[in-house]
């Protein structure tokens, strides 16, 4: 078997292996290249309601006082917290509420992973760390082989050294000029 | 197509042993004696530059990035920023509201009036609250912890 029939195999199975790889990175590529116009992972809700003031002063009574008028039960809550001496934090799973006791205003928001691009944008971003950070790699190791073994996939007109020149040299171009673009202006 | 049908089981059954109570983030948790926030906050000269671990609920989480927590202190009315390097830690959003037992390097910095404007605009940017530069008074001493590590329970 010559070399060419074995860039071909490497060139075809390491792609095939790829695919998912492929699209986890790209698809969360797109989500987290536009942080600053939205939030890629998660969906976030908020709300305002009105109670009635709270005239408690303890933790305790608070609760005992703001949870019926809210239809919460004290199992409900993951957790409370007063940042202030006015405001009342109650947590729940995926939701939380923050109370301005003297108004009675409620700001309730809910967040919710957004459903496979919360998924996507953390193994993205590298956020479970340990053996993905071998395993993310591989991958880019592996796409350097694709990239170099696709060069020399084929042979005569359609090869690199006709056709293919003229796609690796514009695509060579595009990142060279948007930089020299990029330091000029 | 079933073979398709069989590893989307396969992977699901994976994902689903992933999931778990506790949480762990960074680094491994060296410490074992806790430190009261309130400790921290009353005598931050003491602290500053010292190791400790604190404990308290996640009232707040950086919503861009992960890259920060609020925890409440064991006294009411006070919060200290657990601020982790951008990419190294990603807290995720549902972490919010449970308990976090975490260790840092506590940090005191003393901020100028400029780069408190800076910081609230790029805050209310985060969160989508209202940010006005006339609040800023002064220089701002801030107190947070460099994090490395913490369990999310």
């Amino acid at each position: 078997m010559n070399w060419r029939r074995w860039n071909n195999i490497i060139h075809r199975d390491l792609g095939y292996f790829l695919v998912a790889m492929t699209l986890v990175y790209s698809i969360s590529g797109i989500a987290v290249n536009h942080v600053a116009d939205w939030n890629p992972s998660y969906k976030r809700q908020r709300a305002v309601l009105t109670i009635e003031p709270t005239l408690a002063s303890t933790k305790e009574s608070i609760l005992a006082d703001v949870l019926p008028k809210l239809n919460l039960k004290a199992d409900d809550l993951r957790n409370s917290f007063r940042p202030d001496p006015e405001t009342i934090q109650l947590f729940l799973e995926q939701k939380s509420y923050s109370i301005d006791l003297p108004t009675g205003t409620v700001i309730v928001e809910e967040i919710r992973p957004r459903p496979v691009l919360y998924e996507l944008n953390q193994l993205h971003l590298n956020a479970p760390k340990g053996i993905w950070t071998y395993i993310s790699d591989f991958f880019a190791l592996s796409l350097i082989i694709i990239a170099i073994t696709g060069m020399f996939v084929l042979k005569g007109k359609n090869g690199l050294v006709w056709r293919g020149i003229w796609f690796v040299g514009a695509g060579i171009a595009v990142p060279v000029a948007f930089w020299v673009y990029y330091l000029n202006s | 197509m079933n073979r398709l049908v069989s590893l989307f089981i396969l992977c699901s059954l994976l994902l689903a042993t992933g999931l778990s109570a506790e949480k762990k983030f960074g680094k491994k948790i060296t410490l074992k004696e806790k430190t009261k926030i309130s400790d921290i906050l009353a005598n931050p000269e003491k602290y500053n530059g010292k190791r400790v671990l604190v404990e308290g609920p996640i009232t707040e989480v950086c919503k861009k990035r992960g890259c920060w927590i609020r925890l409440g202190s064991d006294k009411e009315f006070e919060t200290m920023t657990f601020k982790v390097e951008d990419g190294v830690i990603v807290f995720p959003m549902e972490v919010k509201g449970k308990t976090a037992v975490a260790e840092g390097v506590v940090s005191v910095v003393t901020t100028s009036v400029e780069d408190q404007i800076d910081q609230g605009k790029k805050h209310a940017k985060e969160t989508g609250e209202e940010f006005d530069p006339a609040s800023v008074k002064g220089p701002k001493t801030v107190i947070q912890i460099k994090g490395e590590g913490a369990i999310v329970k």
